[in-house]
C-alpha cells in the first residue's frame, strides 16, 4: 500500500514535528550547550592568562626600575666614597709632609744647638788648656832665669802649644 | 517496461483510533533522527579546554558555523534561541536528502515533511511579527500600503510557507523521479545492448542491467549531493531571513 506521490498525510506531519522538536532538544542538550560552555571556559582562561601576563610584566618593569634606581644610588655612593677617600688621602699626605718638614726643622735646630754647645764646650776646654799651659809656663818661668833668648823661645813654644791644642 | 512512481509505502498501521499509518517517510526519518542524535552525542562528549581532539574541532566548527549563520542572517545574537531550530532543520534536511544514496526513500521526498517544517516557520514568522508590532500592528500590516491590497498581502503571507515547502519538496522529488527514470532507462538500454551478443551469453547478460552500475553515480552527483546541500541551505537561509525580517518592521 502506498500513499499519494504528492500529498499531505497528517500523521506524517505530526511525526515530523515531533522529530524536529526532538532533534532541537538533542542538539541543544548534547552538542550546543557543552560546546558553548567549553568555549566560554577557554575564553575565560585565555583572558585570565592575558591579565596575568600583563601583571607579571608590570611587576617586572617595577622591579627593573627599582633595580636601576638602586644601581644609580650605589654608583653615586661609590663615587662619593672614592672622592672622600681621595680627599682624605690628599689631606693626610699633606699633613704627613708637613709633620715631616716640622720634624726635620726641629732636628736641624736641635743639631745646630748641639753643634753650638759642642763648640762652646770645645772653646771652654781650649780655655782651660790655655790656662793650664799658662800655669805651667808661669811655673817654668819661675823655676829658671829668664833671659831674652829664653823668653822668646818660651813664647814661641807657648804659641806652638796653643796652636797644637786648638 | 512499466515505471510506477509511488508515494511513500505504508509499512504498517498502528490500530489506534482511525489507525496510524507508519510510512517509509516516518521510519526513515526516525533513522535520520537516530543518526543526528548519535552524531550530536558523540561530538559533544568529553570536551576539553586544551589539547583539542579532531572530533572536538569538528564539533566546535559545526556550532560556530551555525551560530555565525544565524547571527549574520538575522542580525546580532538576540536570535540565538533560533540556533537549535536552524541546526535541526539543516541537519535533518541534509541527512534526509543524502540518505537516498543508500537506496532508502528520502523523508524529504514526501511533501508532508516539508509542510510540517514550513508550518513551523510560518508560525514563528507570525509570532515574531506580532511580537514586534503588537497584534494590532500585525493586522494593520495587511492593509499596507493601501487597504485595497489586503487580499494580495494575505495571499503573499500564505504563499511564503507554501513556496518554501514546495521548493524543497519539488527539488528532491524531481531528483527521485529522474533517478528512477534513469535507472529504468538504463536497464532497458543495457538489455537491448547485450541482446546483440550472440547465443547464451547475450541471453544471460541482457537479464542484468549492467549499465545501472556506475552511470547513475554521475547524475547522482548533482541530484543527490549538490541538490541536497543546496536545498537544506536554502530552506535554512529563508527561515532565518523571513524571521529576521519579521523582527525588523
Amino acid at each position: 500500500m502506498f500513499q499519494e506521490l504528492v500529498g499531505i498525510a497528517p500523521w506524517t506531519v505530526i511525526f515530523t514535528l515531533c522529530n524536529l522538536a526532538l532533534t532541537m532538544f538533542i542538539f541543544k542538550r548534547f552538542l550546543w550547550k557543552p560546546v558553548q560552555e567549553i568555549v566560554a571556559k577557554r575564553k575565560a582562561l585565555a583572558e585570565a592568562q592575558l591579565t596575568e601576563a600583563a601583571q607579571a610584566k608590570e611587576e617586572a618593569l617595577a622591579i627593573k626600575s627599582e633595580y636601576e634606581e638602586n644601581m644609580a644610588k650605589a654608583r653615586e655612593e661609590a663615587d662619593q666614597i672614592v672622592a672622600k677617600a681621595q680627599k682624605t688621602a690628599t689631606s693626610r699626605s699633606e699633613e704627613m709632609l708637613h709633620e715631616a718638614q716640622e720634624q726635620v726643622a726641629e732636628m736641624k735646630q736641635k743639631a745646630e744647638q748641639d753643634i753650638a754647645l759642642e763648640r762652646k764646650k770645645a772653646v771652654n776646654e781650649v780655655k782651660d788648656e790655655i790656662g793650664s799651659i799658662a800655669m805651667e809656663i808661669a811655673s817654668k818661668v819661675v823655676e829658671r832665669e829668664i833671659d831674652a833668648q829664653d823668653h822668646e823661645a818660651l813664647i814661641n813654644e807657648f804659641i806652638k802649644n796653643v796652636g797644637e791644642a786648638s | 517496461m512499466d515505471i510506477t512512481l509511488t508515494g511513500p509505502k505504508i509499512l504498517f498501521e498502528i490500530p489506534l483510533g482511525g489507525g496510524i499509518p507508519i510510512t517509509e517517510t516516518i521510519a526513515v526519518s526516525w533513522l535520520v533522527l537516530a543518526v543526528i542524535s548519535g552524531l550530536c552525542i558523540w561530538l559533544g562528549k568529553n570536551l576539553t579546554i586544551t589539547n583539542l581532539s579532531k572530533r572536538q574541532v569538528v564539533a566546535e566548527w559545526i556550532v560556530e558555523t551555525i551560530e555565525n549563520f544565524v547571527r549574520n542572517n538575522m542580525g546580532g545574537d538576540k536570535f540565538d534561541g533560533y540556533i537549535p531550530l536552524v541546526f535541526a532543520l539543516f541537519s535533518t534536511s541534509l541527512i534526509s536528502n543524502l540518505i537516498s544514496l543508500t537506496g532508502l526513500r528520502s523523508p524529504t521526498a514526501d511533501l508532508s515533511t516539508e509542510a510540517a517544517w514550513a508550518a513551523v516557520v510560518f508560525v514563528l514568522i507570525t509570532r515574531q511579527k506580532i511580537k514586534t508590532n503588537g497584534f494590532g500592528g500585525y493586522l494593520k500590516g495587511y492593509t499596507q500600503p493601501i487597504a485595497l491590497l489586503t487580499p494580495f498581502n494575505v495571499l503573499s503571507e500564505i504563499a511564503t510557507p507554501i513556496s518554501m515547502a514546495c521548493r524543497h519538496f519539488g527539488n528532491i522529488l524531481s531528483g527521485y523521479v529522474i533517478s528512477t527514470l534513469i535507472y529504468a532507462a538504463l536497464a532497458v538500454a543495457s538489455a537491448a545492448l547485450f541482446r546483440l551478443l550472440p547465443g547464451l551469453l547475450g541471453d544471460l547478460l541482457s537479464q542484468i542491467p549492467l549499465l545501472d552500475f556506475g552511470v547513475p553515480a554521475i547524475t547522482s552527483l548533482y541530484f543527490d549531493w549538490f541538490s541536497s546541500f543546496m536545498q537544506a541551505f536554502i530552506f535554512c537561509m529563508l527561515t532565518t531571513m523571513y524571521i529576521g525580517n519579521a523582527a525588523e518592521e
